[in-house]
């Protein structure tokens, strides 16, 4: 082998040992420009899962707050009645003892 | 020569393919450690976004709630006020009638005995006003007043439901023993009698 075709092979071989390395950092590049990919994915997907869960959670806080506020209108209406009939069946007791109170007997 | 040229051209390709796997490794880490990063600021997130969450709700709740017992309590408050000033209602009606009861001569005697000695003056002046009183009967009540006492017989009645008002000649000492000023001054156990008689509290 003569001295030019030495050289030449070498340099064939450098051009080759670059291109290696070049196809290496392309893919380093593809490999992070996915992991970027990745990552915006995973932060996306977990972002609109909680504010899934959260609209969820504030729904069935307000449906129970509301159905509590029901059970308590209900009680209310309950004790309501129940003073009527406390009223009709104590006034005119209570209203006695209130003139004996004022009469100071 | 061939020989080491060989040796050479390997070399070189050998450490280019080691620099590759290098870079392509290293790229790999980054990239494990990209993903890592990004799933544990994305459980931050999540967390952050419950936690604010958590407390919209508690918010919601309370604000739901709050303003329903609220009004609700007002309702009952109301009710019984309601059922109250009924029953005082009733009340000052007996009492403004009491003239036609039996119990008006021991009434208006126990209250005129008690507004003398309130005054606690000699010479005190007694008005005494009841609605439908016969004047004659309120006169001939002067006759059990100690001496010197003047009674004066209103045809209205005292304070618009009736009674009694004492005081000393100057006008400077006056107990007030109307219905009315009774019921002033027993407010609170009024309620408490009228609340225990309805209500049992």
């Amino acid at each position: 082998m003569s001295g030019i075709e030495a050289v030449r092979k070498i340099v064939e071989t450098e051009a080759q040992a670059k291109r290696i390395v070049e196809e290496a950092e392309s893919k380093a590049q593809e490999i992070l420009a996915s992991a970027s990919e990745q990552a915006r994915n995973v932060r996306q997907a977990s972002t609109a899962e909680a504010e899934q869960r959260k609209v969820q959670r504030l729904r069935e806080t307000r449906e129970k707050a509301e159905a509590d506020a029901r059970s308590s209108d209900a009680e209310t209406d309950s004790l309501l009645e129940n003073y009527k009939k406390l009223f009709e069946n104590g006034k005119v007791v209570a209203a006695q003892k209130a003139v004996e109170l004022i009469l100071g007997g | 020569m061939a020989e080491s040229l060989e040796k050479l051209h390997n070399r070189i390709l050998s450490d280019a393919k080691l620099k590759a796997a290098g870079i392509v490794e290293q790229a790999e880490d980054k990239s494990r450690q990209i993903l890592g990063e990004a799933q544990a600021q994305a459980q931050r997130d999540a967390d952050d976004i419950l936690s604010r969450a958590s407390l919209e709700a508690e918010s919601i709740r309370r604000s739901i709630l709050s303003s329903r017992i609220r009004a609700n309590r007002l309702r009952i408050l109301d009710e019984k006020n309601k059922i109250v000033q009924s029953i005082l209602r009733t009340v000052e009606k007996s009492l403004s009638d009491i003239a036609s009861s039996d119990q008006f001569d021991s009434t208006l005697k126990r209250f005129v005995a008690e507004a003398v000695e309130a005054v606690g003056t000699d010479n005190v002046l007694v008005k005494i006003g009841f609605r439908n009183a016969d004047k004659k009967s309120l006169q001939s009540l002067g006759q059990s007043l100690p001496k010197g006492t003047k009674l004066i017989a209103q045809e209205t009645a005292v304070d618009d439901l009736g009674g009694v008002v004492a005081s000393d000649p100057e006008g400077k000492t006056i107990f007030n023993n109307s219905f009315r000023a009774r019921l002033e001054r027993l407010d609170n156990e009024l309620l408490t009698t009228i609340s225990s008689a309805i209500f049992g509290e």
